[in-house]
């Protein structure tokens, strides 16, 4: 079967940015087709995946075929992929298997968000329509919430306390602070992050991730084509998603992705690695919760061994078993929704290429993760990737 | 909210726990009427001019709502008759179509300033135009008797709530016929912010200093999710009972949507 290499991978700084759609799809595109070594022309593109929430829903139809439109792509087969924050994941997964099935050989994926122009209220209302609305937003839950309730619970189940979330968000803050695309580049203190104001007990500002705008893109290739663009092509080894309950309610267990433990089975499988091959990861941490059940879902510790995990800095960088979210991750780095999942590839094409800033590489990764969440875990897609083939 | 019952020879009253001049938080004379007939032996009522009472016109209407949360049925013909005063937060069932005299309650002290801000944010909830439709109608209303009367589907000899048209494996579900239990214990809770709740209730949770949300199990094993009511001088904790009444959810497009609260034990 076909593999499928990452040749160009380039994205947008996130947080308040100050274009719009169209002039953020086009300096990430522009990015990723720049970072081609080889040089790349964006009107050889077949298939373009893009993922998008919809932007407060200034542009719900068409998106894609307008931003495409605006990036030297006019013409491309192209669709816009939903599913909520893990949008551009699941159009990264698709990309690759547009390749791997054989029916295209240049695909590009990627995602895009803008929502700091929204008003307060729209903003609320936006970030509110990914969960069971029916069921969970009339209790009054928002994501805030719904990872508020999971936090609290983990802590009755495990031995866990809200400390454990505090060296996350300091973690993150440190890993983001020499990110220069970065939506939060401060340092945070364990008594700062501590004592935030309370956003949904026992959840506090320090452990909730930005809403950003960004937009990001990597460009797909089949591996007869690989070394035309680059010497050093980034091998997408494998892809993995699932599905679960949308409302928390509805699931055997609130402290546990299923969505992602089966993403992560099968993109382990289809790579044929485990999770101690991985050097680094940049997981779904939304919420500083989220980034102690992903470690555990990821296979990177045991079960309920999440916050010791976090509270022994194992996911530190060139300091712990594998270094979690180098980037920052959201939490530091930023979250524009849709394009957080290519985002996230993003900072894996360029760990592994030995490209990003010097104080924030990690040394000798060879292989990467990336673990896209959407909602409270309804969707999930993971990606490994290898300098190897 | 706790309400207050008083039966003399013209029938049985009702008002909250703040007396006639207040519903609570979350209450109205609807939700005052709901707890009073979960309090009397079921039978069937004649609604006569009660709707004409109510602030706001409910999302679901009338008659669904007491029948699916309570079981008293709507009839015409019926020999009670509901009442609501114009004046104050007192409602009446009696057996006549007269206007009753109303009896004065007992109130308990309430914060004068937070009744104000919090009538004011309902009529300005209410006023407000949905940023889009994501509850319709059609679901508000199919699932009215499992939203307001805790009725589950039965799978597999399973109990399933919230409804669903399939099961697991892609077979369809009967109606919801079985009864949950009345109380539920809670698996886990938070208290959101003005910052941390959906856009409906960021208004009140300012006022309110926060709105908390339980995750609850039912004796039966079905879960859900629900706001918590009556708790301002109580926090909620895992293991922790509670039961359930009707209350308002939020306002929007010219309607009032109501459903079931959890209420500590």
């Amino acid at each position: 079967m076909v593999d499928v290499a990452m040749v160009g991978a380039g994205q947008t700084k996130f947080g308040n940015h100050p274009l719009g759609l169209k002039g953020m799809w086009a300096e990430a595109i522009e990015k990723a087709v720049h970072s081609v070594d080889s040089g790349f022309d964006s009107t050889d593109v077949e298939e373009a995946f893009i993922g998008s929430i919809a932007f407060g829903g200034s542009q719900l139809g068409n998106t894609a075929a307008l931003l495409t439109e605006h990036s030297g792509m006019e013409g491309v087969s192209v669709r816009r992929v939903e599913n909520a924050c893990a949008s551009s994941g699941f159009a990264l997964r698709d990309a690759w298997m547009a390749i791997k099935s054989g029916q295209a050989d240049v695909v590009v994926a990627g995602g895009i968000e803008k929502m700091n122009d929204l008003s307060a209220s729209r903003k609320r209302y936006w970030l509110g329509v990914s969960g069971d609305t029916e069921w969970e937003r009339l209790a009054g839950l928002t994501f805030p919430g719904t990872y508020a309730l999971t936090a609290r619970r983990y802590f009755h189940e495990f031995d866990s306390t809200h400390d454990d979330l505090v060296h996350v968000s300091v973690k993150n803050h440190m890993h983001g602070f020499e990110n220069e695309v970065a939506h939060l580049r401060k340092q945070v203190s364990f008594e700062k992050a501590q004592s935030g104001f309370m956003v949904a007990d026992p959840l506090t500002l320090y452990d909730c991730c930005p809403t950003s705008d960004g937009a990001s893109a990597v460009i797909l290739v089949a591996d007869h084509l690989a070394h035309k663009f680059t010497d050093t092509p980034i091998w997408v080894k494998g892809s993995g998603a699932g599905s679960d309950h949308l409302a928390l309610h509805d699931r055997p267990s609130i402290t546990q992705l299923r969505a992602t433990q089966m993403a992560a089975a099968k993109a382990y499988k289809t790579a044929d690695i485990s999770a101690s091959d991985v050097d680094l990861a940049e997981v779904h941490d939304c919420f500083t919760i989220a980034e102690v059940l992903a470690t555990e879902d990821l296979g990177f510790t045991g079960r309920g061994l999440g916050g010791a995990f976090a509270r022994d800095g194992e996911g530190r960088r060139n300091e712990g078993s594998v270094t979690i979210n180098a980037s920052g991750g959201l939490k530091s780095k930023g979250h524009p929704l849709g394009a957080t999942g290519t985002g996230q590839a993003v900072e894996i094409f360029k760990q592994l290429r030995h490209q990003v800033e010097q104080e924030r590489q990690v040394r000798d990764a060879e292989i990467g993760v990336t673990h896209n969440v959407g909602g409270s875990g309804a969707t999930c897609a993971v990606h490994v990737f290898g300098r190897q083939r | 909210m706790s309400i207050a019952i008083l039966s003399n020879d013209q029938g049985h009253f009702a008002c909250s726990q703040y007396g006639g001049d207040w519903a609570g938080p979350d209450g109205d004379r609807f939700t005052i009427l709901l707890g009073l007939l979960k309090q009397l032996p079921a039978g069937s009522l004649n609604l006569h001019t009660f709707e004409d009472f109510l602030e706001f016109i409910p999302s679901v209407s009338v008659r669904d709502i007491i029948e699916s949360s309570t079981e008293w049925r709507i009839d015409n013909q019926a020999s009670f008759y509901l009442h609501a005063s114009k004046s104050s937060y007192i409602v009446a069932i009696t057996t006549s179509q007269d206007e009753p005299n109303w009896p004065s309650f007992d109130a308990t002290l309430y914060d004068k300033d937070m009744k104000d801000q919090l009538d004011q944010q309902w009529k300005i909830e209410v006023e407000g135009v949905s940023q889009g439709a994501y509850v319709s109608q059609a679901q508000h209303s199919i699932a009215t008797p499992s939203r307001l009367g805790l009725k589950a589907q039965v799978d597999h000899e399973q109990l399933v709530w919230p409804p669903r048209q399939l099961n697991a494996t892609g077979k369809r579900i009967e109606s919801a016929s079985e009864q949950l239990s009345e109380t539920a214990t809670i698996l886990t809770w938070t208290r959101l912010s003005a910052a941390g709740a959906p856009s409906e209730f960021s208004g009140r949770a300012p006022i309110l200093d926060g709105v908390s949300t339980v995750l609850v199990q039912f004796p039966e094993g079905p879960k859900g999710v629900f706001m918590l009511a009556d708790d301002e001088h109580s926090q909620p904790a895992i293991d922790a009972s509670v039961r359930f009444d009707v209350r308002r959810l939020y306002g929007q497009d010219g309607m009032m949507h109501y459903g079931l609260k959890a209420i500590l034990l």
